[in-house]
């Protein structure tokens, strides 16, 4: 059963859910910035994003009553847990496809400028 | 990071296949939906109503406590224009409006059940609208408004329809295609609206004071049969 | 360093064909922002044209210009890659331009039906001669059978170029990415009575056009812009294809759910549009890390800064417009209320062009490239404040009709449908209340700054690279 949004929920639910994409996007970009430049500190920033993220999702879910009905419990549920392994299952995506890019030359892209 | 070995899971010819796969999964699973949505809303089924049925009754809507929103129900015979029709008589009327719909491109201004555009009002109830003022004026007005809508002040916004040189058997037709689209079940969409009073008028012998008012409002109780299939 | 990489090399036979079909775009675009800019007008004022052309006419010629001159994009911008790709001249490059003119001739033809006939009775012979008035596809019938014609045709002259020469990974999803796109198109080719069915199979080429075929087509083109114009390697390249095939289709043919929810097509649509849209953020979430990876990995020097700059409006284009503009308002819970209003435009305006727009138009950079004689195009390059300012005004007045939009229709939403009920009052109480009219009026500056950007737009299409002497970058690939 659907249970539609009060009349004064509704800034939440557009804001709750920009912000769960906005900060989805912000600890992916984070997560694998962190990762490419090695640098460990920016790790503890990109959590921060999700759990951003989270309570975005929990506040959507409370002005949307999606924990109302058990399908749109397990739809919040799996926003929690798919936005955090996304980026973790794409990074290794990353890895293991450029897997074999460093066997040849070491920097096989050049660009080459007359003068 | 520097794994010497292909991964079989980042490999390019698994990911061709999981390609392949998921297309070829989710339409196949498309498919099925399709057949099963098809079924269920052809006309002459509970979603949505035989021409027939819709057009020789009353089509109101109103609150479903179970499904939690309006649905349409329809009500005790009203055939549209005094005339009762049968099912081919009907679709054929139903038909030409909804031709006419197409070929006026009431969509490049209005929506019909909220797809089009956003210049005019929704069309998906506009027989239920309460602008028609009375039941019994309602058909004759829309077929009036439809032949010169140029003539109506509608808003103070000032805009206007044009003239689309809607004959009357055209405008007759569009009157039964938009009687029937209301009777459509849409899950509630538009949700909250309030359909014109269709109570019959001046209760014959009304016991007690109060008359019919609140019955449409309300949305309970005026109909008795349920949609039928 | 040796002096390598002046390539003067003419065009070959299908990147000639292509700027035929890129100059009819830019064309439409142009008739695109001039008819929303005259429906737009009409918001304001509107007795402005009414009884010559009025809102509908407008409208539907803003809208159709719009998917024709998207679709002679990438129809230009496939046979642009063709012979490079495949190895191979094109097969049928005469079929191509007798394809062309038919195509260009037809479009014209409709255009000047819509503009003077405009309507017609309510009989068969109008959605057959006229307009057949379902939005997006109002194309008369007989046009839409031309369109099927014309698209197996460029079928036809692709297939057999691949299977001629090489037929690459990119290519093998690009011809299973057209079967779809001609098939899909079938569905729209059918008259019913019953208007539940009619939005029904509607939404099938709608959606299925929009939010799965053309963005895959996107993707081929990406594909072979990243290995041609930044020598990524091929391999790496096509591996990600798949993986954004994967999770665009598998996203994306189901996400169709989420347009079933009002239309009369049963309940379980709400589960199953629930929890695609849930999905939807994934292949942009995809898109972000492989960006940063990528970026990260290589050291790149562009050889082309207005296609690159277009390149990365697409990425934020497609995450604005499509993901945070579109998860905003799509959980049924909230769409009940904003189905069919303005949210529907801010979100179609910030989806099309950023998803769509701004990658042809970055084709058409990497085109004008090529037709100046492998010109410079990096940094510094003569009259640059041209392109630029064109992405920043184009950008600008997007984004304030998308704003303004969103601020009309979140009026909309709460006055109209949530307060009033959604009855003919309610929708006028809705549109004559402040913020909306004043969301209109907002729009229309947009539109006008928009407008701006189109000309300089298109007055650096025809320039640049002109007087340019020096030879492009060369990108050393595999």
């Amino acid at each position: 059963m659907l249970e539609p949004v009060k009349l004064a929920n509704f800034f939440t639910v557009f804001f709750s859910a920009a912000s769960v994409i906005m900060f989805g996007a912000t600890y992916a970009l984070l997560f694998a910035w962190s990762r490419i430049r090695d640098r460990p500190r920016l790790m503890p920033l990109a959590y921060a994003a999700y759990v951003g993220l989270f309570i975005s999702v929990i506040v959507l879910a409370l002005a949307a009553n999606l924990f109302h009905n058990t399908f749109w419990t397990f739809i919040v549920l799996l926003m929690l847990i798919g936005y955090l392994v996304a980026p973790h299952a794409i990074w290794h995506l990353c890895v293991g496809t450029h897997a074999d890019e460093h066997e040849g030359e070491a920097n096989p892209i050049k660009v080459y400028q007359q003068r | 990071m520097s794994q010497t070995q292909a991964l079989w899971w980042a490999s390019e010819s698994f990911w061709r296949k999981t390609a392949i796969w998921v297309t070829a999964g989710s339409f196949v699973v498309l498919i099925f939906l399709t057949f099963d949505t098809v079924k269920q809303i052809t006309a002459g089924t509970k979603r949505v109503p035989a021409y027939a049925n819709a057009l020789n009754h009353r089509i109101d809507y109103v609150f479903d406590e179970k499904r939690n929103f309006q649905v349409p129900v329809i009500g005790p015979e009203e055939p549209l224009f005094g005339k009762k029709l049968t099912e081919a008589e009907a679709e054929a009327l139903v038909s030409h409006g909804k031709l006419t719909t197409q070929a006026k491109n009431c969509m490049g201004c209005h929506t019909l059940l909220g797809n089009g555009s956003y210049y005019a009002p929704d069309l998906t109830k506009a027989w239920l609208d309460p602008s028609w003022g009375s039941k019994e004026a309602r058909e004759q007005s829309m077929v009036d408004f439809l032949m010169n809508p140029q003539l109506a002040a509608h808003n103070a916004l000032g805009r206007k329809m044009p003239n689309l040189k809607i004959t009357e058997s055209e405008a007759r037709a569009t009157v039964a295609f938009l009687k029937w689209m209301s009777s459509i079940d849409t899950n509630g969409f538009p949700t909250n609206f309030k359909p014109i009073d269709q109570a019959d008028a001046p209760a014959p012998a009304a016991p007690v004071a109060e008359p019919v008012a609140p019955a449409a409002e309300a949305g309970v109780g005026i109909s008795p049969a349920p949609a039928q299939q | 360093m040796a002096a390598i990489g002046i390539s003067t090399a003419t065009m070959n036979g299908g990147q000639k064909l292509a700027m035929k079909y890129f100059t009819v775009a830019i064309a439409l675009f142009g008739a695109q922002v001039l008819f929303g800019m005259l429906a737009g007008l009409q918001y304001l004022y509107p007795d402005f044209l009414f009884g010559i052309l009025d809102f509908s006419v407008n409208r539907m010629l803003h809208i159709n210009a719009m998917v024709v001159w998207l679709l002679f994009g990438f129809i230009g911008s496939v046979y642009w890659m063709l012979e490079d790709e495949s190895g191979v001249p094109v097969v049928g490059i005469g079929l191509g331009n007798l394809i062309f003119w038919i195509f260009t001739l037809a479009v014209v033809v409709v255009v000047l039906v819509y503009l003077l006939v405009q309507i017609g009775p309510g009989e068969q012979s109008s959605i057959w001669l006229i307009n057949e008035g379902r939005e997006y596809i109002e194309a008369p019938r007989w046009a839409d059978i031309g369109i099927v014609v014309c698209v197996l045709a460029f079928f036809y002259n692709v297939t057999a170029t691949f299977a001629k020469g090489k037929f690459t990974n990119i290519g093998g999803v690009l011809v299973m990415d057209l079967v779809a796109l001609a098939g899909i198109y079938l569905a729209g080719m059918y008259y019913t009575p019953n208007i539940s069915m009619d939005q029904h199979w509607w939404w099938w080429v709608i959606h299925l056009w929009v939010e799965a075929t053309w963005e895959v087509l996107v993707g081929c083109l990406m594909a072979y812009g990243l290995i041609k114009t930044m020598g990524v390697r091929r391999k790496i390249v096509e591996t990600w294809l798949y993986i954004e095939v994967a999770l665009m289709f598998g996203s994306g043919i189901l996400g169709l759910g989420h347009h079933y929810f009002w239309i009369g097509t049963p309940e379980y649509w709400f589960t199953i549009g629930g929890f695609f849209s849930a999905l939807e953020p994934i292949p942009l979430v995809a898109m972000v890390v492989h960006a940063v990876f990528d970026a990260g990995h290589h050291k790149l020097k562009s050889t082309n800064n207005p296609a690159l700059a277009w390149i990365i409006a697409q990425a934020f284009g497609n995450f604005f417009g499509a993901g945070v503009w579109g998860f905003m308002h799509t959980l049924p819970q909230i769409n009940l209320y904003t189905h069919g209003t303005q949210w529907t435009a801010s979100h179609g305006h910030l989806a099309f062009f950023g998803a769509y727009a701004t990658m042809v138009i970055a084709f058409l950079y990497i085109a004008l490239q090529k037709w100046r004689g492998d010109v410079y195009m990096s940094g510094n390059l003569n009259g640059a404040w041209k392109w630029k300012w064109a992405i920043f005004l184009l950008h600008a007045g997007m984004i304030t009709m998308v704003m303004a939009l969103l601020i009309s229709g979140y009026e909309q939403s709460q006055i109209e449908r949530a307060i009033e009920g959604s009855t003919w009052m309610g929708y006028f109480a809705g549109q004559s209340h402040r913020w909306f009219m004043q969301g209109m009026f907002w729009r229309q500056i947009g539109g006008w700054v928009f407008t701006a950007g189109f000309v300089l737009l298109a007055w650096d299409l025809l320039t640049i690279g002109k007087r340019e002497t020096r030879p492009a970058l060369q990108v050393q690939g595999e």
